[in-house]
């Protein structure tokens, strides 16, 4: 899925959230968005979204411009995207797997394909023993890893993880972004993430947006070749 | 999840609403049924007392026979005429003679002259015979006596009348506050689930896949509402109407036919799901704005 955002503003009233955005991800690239808090990183997903309109500019998704197309092109747009959000945004009184099974029952996946999907998913993240449970019993991590898994369960083209590494310890984080790594690697769905992590930005030398007061300060490209870098937290990235 | 079972589970998540939305509907589908069942005994006995002779026009001795003719030809003009019957005095004696068979000292001393010749007639819409005893009575020539149940076909005539715009007010006014109650339920309901249909939406939910749980909502309310309304009345009713059918007998009031009773549940069970579906449609329309 490829994404443009052709000098973007947007204006809260007085507030200049983004300020001329203008960057193209290609499909199946890997990018990485960093920025202090308050840099428009969140802005950024929501316009994704179509959760808000720019105030000036064009966005495209496959050459979609996302406020001129119509609803259903927006919901399937959406469907097709897989989002992590910071603050999770799970369901209160839906289980783990409700939650997940959720996003397959909007994508009308036929009822019988649910069970296996949630299972598949489930068992990836790491998850089995807290299906049954409720967002409220979980701790952050698994909140998480649900979350991480809602995303992955409906095969999107694109997944938006809005800082996925935030609560999460160092190892979980790892882990995390190896799965992401790897949907990226073997579906080549674009994966485009907003992290505070250096470490993790430094070991996979991707490509790396730079926010500041709403503006790009800095865009990079991957300095090396696309292999996680050996860390002392990430044993199981090793190959 | 089925959009059935996503109903299910926010009737379940919000118990105590669900229930005054059930019970708002099982009222006022109780008072729509008892009015109907109220209404349908009434018109049972309107219906005796007009399938009667209703009024029996005693004629003067001595009227020559163009005159009792000329008197037929103006009643049949009147509107609404089932059935005119003339009764000559010789008729009239037999009646007398079959009614009191069992009294012979009645019939040995009564004879055809002094019985009146009388017109019996029947009609479709009572209120012809207001018309025709206040022009009859008029020609006291040819008249001798008018006889009819005036007050109780206008008492009767009254009553229905009465139980039927009090129903109708009654109904109206009750399916109106079921209707708003509905609507604010699942206005609140929908409030309280804004978290679940914005993430919902994220993901892609159609507008409808969104609304389409609370619009399922509505209709369960109206089913279950207007048939737990509706089947309180007829198990009165039919507990009852022994009591009830005596106290009016020989009219039925309280029919016992099974068809009429399935013909107005099923009218009450299509009529609480629109109404609740009318209601959670507008609710959704008002508060799910996408």
């Amino acid at each position: 899925m490829k994404l443009v955002f052709d000098h973007v503003f947007k204006n809260y009233g007085v507030i200049n959230a983004l300020k001329d955005i203008d960057f193209k991800i290609n499909s199946g690239d890997f990018v990485f968005i960093v920025g202090p808090s308050g840099s428009g990183k969140s802005t950024l997903i929501k316009l994704i979204l179509n959760q808000t309109t720019p105030s000036e500019g064009k966005i495209f998704i496959d050459d979609h411009l996302l406020y001129t197309s119509t609803k259903k092109t927006i919901e399937s747009l959406r469907r097709q995207i897989g989002v992590i959000f910071q603050d999770y945004q799970l369901i209160p009184d839906k289980t783990v797997e409700e939650n997940i099974a959720l996003a397959l029952d909007i994508i009308n996946t036929p009822a019988v394909q649910i069970p296996q999907k949630v299972d598949t998913v489930i068992n990836l993240v790491n998850l089995s023993s807290r299906r049954h449970l409720f967002p409220r019993q979980l701790s952050g991590g698994e909140l998480q890893r649900t979350a991480l898994a809602r995303a992955l369960v409906v095969d999107p083209k694109m997944i938006l993880a809005d800082e996925p590494t935030g609560n999460l310890d160092i190892e979980n984080a790892w882990n995390l972004v190896k799965i992401l790594q790897d949907y990226n690697q073997k579906s080549g769905a674009t994966i485009i993430m907003t992290t505070h992590n250096l470490d993790i930005l430094e070991s996979l030398k991707k490509r790396v947006i730079t926010m500041k007061y709403g503006e790009i300060v800095s865009d990079t490209a991957p300095a090396s070749p696309q292999k996680i870098k050996k860390h002392k937290h990430s044993p199981k990235l090793k190959k | 999840m089925t959009p059935i079972k996503a109903a299910w589970h926010h009737i379940r998540r919000s118990p105590f609403q669900s229930l005054v939305a059930v019970m708002v509907m099982t009222i006022s589908f109780f008072a729509l049924f008892l009015f109907i069942v109220a209404s349908h005994g009434m018109s049972s006995v309107l219906n005796y007392f007009e399938t009667k002779p209703e009024i029996t026009i005693f004629l003067k001795d001595g009227l020559d026979r163009d005159t009792v003719e000329n008197l037929q030809k103006e009643l049949t003009n009147y509107p609404n005429i089932r059935e005119i019957k003339f009764i000559s005095k010789e008729k009239a004696l037999s009646i007398y003679q079959e009614q009191n068979k069992d009294n012979p000292m009645l019939t040995e001393m009564v004879t055809a002259s002094i019985l009146p010749a009388s017109f019996e007639v029947s009609v479709s819409d009572p209120a012809v015979l207001e018309q025709i005893s206040e022009n009859f009575s008029a020609k006291t020539n040819q008249i001798d006596e008018i006889i009819y149940q005036k007050d109780i076909i206008r008492s009767l005539l009254t009553w229905t009348s009465f139980i039927r715009q009090t129903g109708v007010i009654i109904v109206t006014l009750t399916s109106l506050i079921t209707f708003l109650i509905i609507f604010v339920i699942i206005g609140m309901k929908i409030t309280n689930r804004k978290e679940e249909i914005n993430i919902s939406r994220s993901l892609g939910a159609s507008s409808f896949y969104v609304k389409r749980p609370f619009l399922l909502e509505g209709i369960f309310y109206g089913a279950v509402g207007s048939l737990a309304g509706t089947g309180t009345v007829v198990a009165a009713t039919l507990y009852f109407s022994s009591k009830i059918n005596s106290f009016f007998d020989p009219i039925t009031f309280i029919s016992m036919e099974p068809t009429f009773y399935l013909t107005y549940i099923t009218a009450s069970l299509l009529l609480g799901i629109f109404i609740g579906y009318l209601a959670s449609y507008f609710g959704v329309k008002r508060y799910i704005r996408f």
